[in-house]
């Protein structure tokens, strides 16, 4: 048997007679079949349904149980073994019956061994095809179902993103769309197959119909940023791409829209922050130049007295300058955070101590009096020094430059169990309702009777509110116009990081 | 009789060196810091020309001075000083929705300062 790979056929011989299931287990080996046998109905059966035979010759008649039941057994439970009946009683009847219930064949008793063989690598080349057929089956199947979960998979995929997902073809008839598409569009349905072009926006069909004139080697996507509903409310970047057919004609387009609303909020923001630093900036070097214009003017008379008083004022309005400067280069620090921040433990304490010891100057020139109350054994916190120090500065300086004078500073630290508690508390000009609101807005200074003459760059505050917002505190104000102000800021004890490490280590 | 012209600025100092030279070309010149007193000022005065600064306590003060003024009646030549240029952000409708004859930018030259008022002056003079 040529086609006896390195695979042993399986086969079984069912028969009481000893010797023909002797003498043809021999001559199975012989020709590389791998031979069992069973003397009898029963242990065919067992043997049979235990392990998978490629083949199977059963004798018709047995003294337990008959070769068609044992037939009828094995396949039930064995449907891809091949069988044969072997038999002496050759009847036309048990022939049929026996094909009927699905024996390959019918191997007349005796038995020459090349009809035997002859029988057999039919039945083995049968059994070859049925595992081949049940192999493929199984495949295609396993395939469908990997294809169905595919798609599903996918469609469920596409209908969560958050981008919208429109294709359309050549005739402008909806293809297929997603979920986002329908809600950026404000449409509840969408129909495959129908003409979407009246609509959609015309904004929107502009970018899809761009492709519509193009050549078919122009495979560039277009892009547009649409205001699909006015007052920032929903901001699209429409982007389309053509999808070409085999010849390279077009098929149609896909649209993909993308929400930028939150990217054009910030956009505003910034532009408009912009503007402000533009503004501020300005305002100093104009009244500058305006000084050094006048003191250049040969035709206009002014006293040596006047010249002394320009000089010391735009002195004045280029230190505001560079504090402004060094300002926005603060802000632009901790937003960025390019600098690297270097996290110790700092003692609060220390720095409120350094801090009002720098304003010695100021606060005796004012009058003021200074109380600085702090709790025995306040534990150290982490963090940046610089940026304690500038937060603790900020506000320390506004209780000077904002109090009056012979008035009082009121500086505490206490702590509960999360949060480190300083407070600065001054007897000032205090805030009007509506200006306490913009108090933490970029370049928001209070213009008002007792302003006018403080200088001051407007993001002082805007700082501070900055770097407590870094460490995850807190600030809140109290003030009273004309009264004072106090501020008070909750810094917690613990970094998050050191939450997350202290969670960890229990 | 010298022309009379109100100044509304914010900042003293602008408003300082805009006043010594104004006055050195022989004007008569007033001040105010705030769009109240502004509005108060030129009422008092009725002067020949107004000079506006567009930011002062809110943004915008300068615009919604110039539209009271207008609105009240007032048809006399308002020039307004702006700190912020359109190249570098602020928009405004020239003519269409800030009813101003006129913009200077910060900072101020002299000369054209001169150059602007005598423009609008001498205008109004041959009226």
């Amino acid at each position: 048997m040529n086609s006896i790979e390195n695979i042993k056929p399986k086969v079984i011989i069912i028969d009481d007679e000893d010797a023909l299931r002797l003498g043809v287990k021999k001559l199975l080996q012989m020709e590389g079949y791998d031979v069992s046998t069973a003397a009898n109905g029963t242990e065919g059966i067992a043997l049979g349904i235990k392990e998978d035979f490629d083949l199977a010759i059963i004798d018709l008649k047995m003294p337990d149980i008959d070769g068609i039941t044992v037939l009828k057994n094995i396949r039930e439970h064995r449907p891809n073994t091949v069988c044969f009946i072997a038999t002496a009683y050759a009847s036309y009847d048990s022939a049929v019956q026996a094909t009927k219930i699905g024996s390959q064949g019918y191997i007349p008793k005796p038995f020459s061994a090349e009809e035997l063989l002859n029988h057999l690598r039919m039945g083995y080349e049968k059994r070859k095809l049925i595992l081949e057929a049940d192999r493929l089956r199984a495949d295609r199947e396993n395939r469908l179902l990997e294809l169905s979960f595919e798609r599903t998979r996918l469609n469920t995929i596409i209908n969560s993103i958050d981008d919208g997902v429109l294709v359309v073809n050549r005739d402008e008839q909806a293809v297929y769309f997603n979920a986002s598409a329908l809600k950026y569009l404000n449409l509840h349905e969408i129909f495959l197959g129908e003409s979407i072009a009246d609509i959609l926006p015309p904004k929107i069909r502009e970018v899809i119909e761009i492709h519509f004139d193009k050549p078919n080697n122009d495979s560039k996507s277009y892009s547009e940023q649409i205001e699909l509903l006015p007052d920032e409310k929903l901001f699209v970047q429409a982007t389309t791409t053509r999808i070409p057919n085999h010849d390279g004609t077009l098929a149609g387009v896909v649209l993909v829209l993308k929400n930028i609303s939150e990217f054009k909020r910030v956009e505003f923001i910034k532009s408009q922050f912009v503007s402000m630093v533009a503004h501020e900036l300005k305002a100093p070097i104009a009244a500058t130049i305006g000084f050094l214009n006048l003191l250049l003017q040969s035709e206009i008379e002014i006293s040596d007295e006047q010249k002394t008083d320009f000089l010391t004022r735009s002195n004045v309005r280029l230190s505001s300058l560079l504090s402004l400067v060094n300002d926005l280069l603060d802000i632009s620090r901790i937003e960025m955070q390019t600098v690297v921040r270097e996290i110790k433990e700092i003692s609060l304490k220390d720095i409120v101590t350094d801090v009002i010891q720098l304003f010695n100057l100021d606060i005796n020139k004012k009058n003021l009096s200074v109380i600085f109350n702090c709790e025995d054994n306040l534990p150290t916190i982490n963090a940046d020094f610089n940026e304690i120090t500038r937060m603790v500065t900020n506000l320390v300086s506004n209780s000077v430059k904002y109090n009056k004078v012979g008035g009082e500073i009121k500086i505490e630290l206490k702590e509960n169990s999360r949060y480190i508690i300083f407070t600065v508390g001054d007897s000032g000009i205090g805030m009007k309702p509506n200006e306490k609101k913009k108090l933490f807005l970029d370049f928001f200074r209070a213009k008002n009777e007792f302003t006018k003459n403080i200088h001051g760059t407007g993001l002082g505050l805007a700082i501070v509110k900055r770097i407590v917002d870094s460490y995850s505190g807190t600030i809140e104000v109290d003030t009273e116009y004309g009264v004072g102000t106090t501020f008070r800021i909750q810094f917690p004890k613990l970094l998050e990081t050191e939450i997350t490490t202290t969670i960890n280590s229990h | 009789m010298a022309a009379k012209i109100v100044i509304i600025d914010d900042d003293s100092d602008i408003l300082e060196a805009s006043s010594l030279v104004l006055k050195a070309k022989g004007y008569e010149v007033l001040t105010a810091q705030n769009p109240e007193d502004g509005l108060k000022l030129v009422k008092e005065s009725s002067p020949d020309l107004i000079i506006l600064d567009v930011i002062m306590v809110e943004p915008d003060d300068g615009f919604f001075l110039a539209q009271r003024l207008r609105k009240e009646g007032f048809t006399i030549p308002i020039l307004m000083y702006t700190s912020v240029s359109k190249s570098t952000g602020l928009q405004f409708g020239i003519g269409e929705l800030v009813p101003v004859d006129d913009f200077i930018e910060k900072p101020i030259s002299p000369e054209l300062l001169i150059a602007k008022v005598e423009k609008f002056l001498k205008v109004r003079t041959e009226n």
